[in-house]
């Protein structure tokens, strides 16, 4: 029988079924369409994030003063930076800041979700209101927070005073503990929609079924969230916590315009100091190597956390 | 330092009149666009600035200056405005960097990129003779390697903005003469609910105007002239600290230790401080927006420490990029906008807000009109480079950056003491020098 097949193999090759080349029927194939939906975004992505990356990439190994050519140190930016102190100071606020203003967001979105997951009058509207903070420009609404944070006009200390709480209201933005909580809670507020309104998409998923099922079997309703909403979330709140601490990581538009990394250094983070190393000093090999360190620190922490969920 | 003795009283206002008709005269006649060949002639120059806090000197260059240009030269003449307040610098930068089309811009901060300046000692030195020659200082930062990287403008005078009646109503009459006077004056006014705010954040001007010249007056230095010595660390230094933090503790509000450049404005404005160190800007916006309280505010020159009296320049000088596809034109224009014909109007159209670096109008009508803008002037004579005494180089740059300086005063006021600030600011400058 193979024989019989062998022997005709040639014959086949020999008139080969030639088809008329159709376009459609190209593009309509897998492996061509695919491409053909991948390819611009892959170049828009190299041509405004993988070019920049390598570019700094590059830059950190160099030293690189503005309208200078650049000279090759190795590791000699990064050898710099370890014995700089307002770097290390930068690095110990960018942990602080990212870890509690990740931990407000995650605890204030789950409750505005659950919240807003309830039946109530003029829910529509309140939705749209609660997604403000994500829509005004960060520049603006932080230009307005200056004035919230005013020592004398603020809306803040005129609260304090008014309900007799203080008789001169604390210097948000001069004290450097409070400037550091002023500046997270900032990031809080403009966070908070974005784990509010992806929580509420998460809790929408979750079938009535096992509502009524757990219901039935006697789960109170702190039992119905811890052992039903819960679990059946954390997809949803790992993805969007991961997504949150590498936004806040790499936070800079709020900081720059609030404190400018100030009063000395207790709100610079390591985007604004590179920035400040980079385009105010010049050096852009320094300022590159400064950001390029932010990736295996926030490297660490998403790894180290996706296996917390996983062993979870 | 007093201004050099070839120039002092050189330069009367009958003087200065002959020397803007003479310039009047020269740029009438040299004005007209000579191309070396017709066709060489570009279509545009684009200028980059920063706006300015006075808001006429921008609407000047647009509704005067522009028009002229176009019309004597044909090149039509691009301003592109940069929002005040820490964009020039970056935008200065990328504009180096990329090669943008920009041909000239007051180039902030020069130390950054004067590799990418073309040498405009010609216009400079053509411009100084003409206008009875420039001050001492600002040629510390404008000529590098004995060539002119820049054409000097003027300086955005720093000096003690303060509320004349409440100062009158604690009994102070006069504007304290010594860092000494000043902080009795601030506590007295604290006491009585009108507390200074001097600066300390990371704003660029605000903060180092006042901080700079006092630890000057206290006879402290950063680095030495040789820019490579660190000379932080003394015991004129650690008396500045401590009179800092008395100063902020007994007569500031609360606040400035994290103030940005805007936020003395604001808080003068809404009268929560009796006195900061700032430009003529609060003065400028009070006259136009709050007229009472533009009655009562009063400008002094900074108080005189043991070591003598100091300021802080904010100097603009307007340089050419070396990428500017047609030098020569880049050139014309700006010689042309230096002639007295163009500047002395613009001067004059900000108040003297920019205090020109040029000798010829030391004398100007224009600083009799508002005698209150008058101590701008004086700023030129005690004012120093932020680098000072060092070369106005990257390294001091990175230093002004870095904010070193100004938090190693800051954090006196927080509660370190005096020996850590002085310590980690000199562990910063090493970083820097080596």
């Amino acid at each position: 029988m193979t024989q019989v097949l062998e022997a005709a193999r040639p014959a086949a090759r020999a008139v080969p079924v030639r088809r008329p080349f159709r376009l459609r029927e190209w593009l309509e194939r897998e492996a061509v369409f695919s491409w053909l939906m991948l390819t611009p975004p892959l170049l828009f992505l190299l041509a405004f994030l993988g070019y920049p990356f390598c570019y700094g990439f590059y830059l950190s190994f160099v030293r690189r003063p503005v309208a200078q050519p650049a000279t090759f140190v190795g590791l000699g930016n990064f050898v710099n930076l370890w014995h700089d102190p307002i770097f290390w100071q930068a690095v110990w606020n960018t942990f602080r800041f990212t870890a509690a203003a990740t931990v407000f967001k995650l605890a204030g979105g789950l409750g505005m979700a659950l919240v807003m997951h309830q039946n109530f009058r003029m829910k529509g509207m309140t939705r749209a209101l609660l997604l403000l903070p994500f829509i005004v420009p960060t520049v603006l609404s932080t230009v307005a927070w200056q004035w919230i944070f005013d020592p004398g006009m603020g809306m803040f200390n005129r609260v304090l005073m008014y309900l007799g709480l203080v008789k001169q209201g604390p210097s948000w933005l001069g004290n450097p503990t409070l400037a550091l909580v002023s500046v997270i809670l900032v990031n809080t507020w403009r966070g908070l929609p974005f784990f509010g309104i992806t929580i509420l998409a998460g809790l929408q998923t979750i079938p009535g079924d096992l509502m009524e099922s757990a219901t039935i079997d006697g789960a109170g309703s702190w039992q119905r969230f811890r052992y039903v909403t819960l679990p059946l979330l954390m997809p949803v709140i790992f993805i969007v916590t991961t997504f949150s601490i590498i936004f806040t990581f790499f936070d800079f538009q709020l900081v720059y315009v609030l404190t400018g990394g100030g009063p000395a250094n207790a709100t610079h983070l390591m985007a604004t100091y590179a920035y400040a190393i980079s385009m105010g000093g010049g050096q852009m090999g320094l300022g590159s190597a400064a950001a390029l360190a932010m990736v295996p620190m926030l490297g660490l922490v998403l790894v180290a956390m996706s296996s917390y969920v996983r062993k979870a | 330092m007093a201004r050099s003795d070839s120039f002092r009283g050189s330069t009367s206002r009958r003087d200065f009149l002959k020397l803007a008709a003479a310039g009047a005269t020269g740029a009438t006649v040299g004005a007209g666009w000579r191309p070396r060949e017709a066709r060489a002639k570009p279509a545009q120059i684009t200028f980059m600035r920063e706006s300015s806090y006075v808001k006429e000197f921008d609407e000047h260059f647009k509704n005067v200056l522009i028009p002229r240009y176009q019309q004597e030269t044909g090149i039509k003449l691009s301003y592109e405005i940069v929002a005040a307040g820490g964009s020039a610098v970056p935008r200065t930068v990328s504009i180096v960097e990329s090669k943008a089309p920009v041909d000239a811009a007051w180039v902030q901060q020069e130390w950054l990129y004067r590799e990418g300046l073309l040498d405009v000692s010609d216009i400079a030195e053509e411009v100084g003779r003409q206008q009875g020659g420039w001050y001492p200082e600002i040629k510390n930062l404008s000529v590098w390697g004995g060539k002119w990287k820049s054409v000097p403008f003027g300086n955005i005078g720093q000096t003690m903005v303060y509320r004349r009646d409440w100062f009158d109503a604690a009994g102070i009459h006069t504007f304290p003469d010594t860092w000494e006077e000043f902080l009795e004056a601030g506590t007295k006014l604290k006491k009585a609910g009108h507390p200074y705010g001097m600066s300390m954040g990371h704003g660029f001007a605000d903060n180092n105007s006042w901080l700079l010249p006092l630890l000057w007056g206290f006879g402290g230095q950063v680095v030495a002239k040789d820019g490579k010595t660190i000379t932080l660390d003394s015991a004129e230094t650690a008396r500045a600290v401590d009179y800092v933090r008395k100063l902020y503790k007994d007569a500031c509000l609360d606040d400035c230790v994290g103030w940005l450049d805007p936020a003395n404005n604001k808080a003068f404005l809404t009268s929560q401080i009796s006195c900061t160190n700032n430009a003529m800007s609060i003065l400028i916006s009070a006259k136009r927006d709050l007229p009472d309280m533009g009655k009562v505010i009063d400008h002094a020159l900074n108080p005189k420490g043991p070591k003598g009296r100091f300021h802080s320049l904010v100097p603009v000088t307007h340089g050419i990029f070396n990428h500017t596809p047609d030098p020569e034109a880049a050139k014309h224009f700006l010689r042309w906008l230096m002639d007295p014909k163009q500047v002395a109007a613009w001067y004059r159209s900000a108040f003297m807000y920019h205090a020109p670096f040029l000798h010829a109008y030391d004398r100007d009508p224009e600083w009799d009109k508002e005698p209150r803008f008058k101590p701008d002037l004086r700023v030129l004579e005690t004012g120093k480079l932020v680098s000072w005494p060092a070369p106005a180089d990257r390294k001091a740059g990175e230093v002004v950056n870095k904010w070193i300086v100004i938090d190693m005063f800051a954090k006196a006021c927080t509660g370190v003491p005096t020996k850590t600030v002085i310590a980690d600011a000199m562990t910063g400058l090493k970083v820097i020098y080596g």
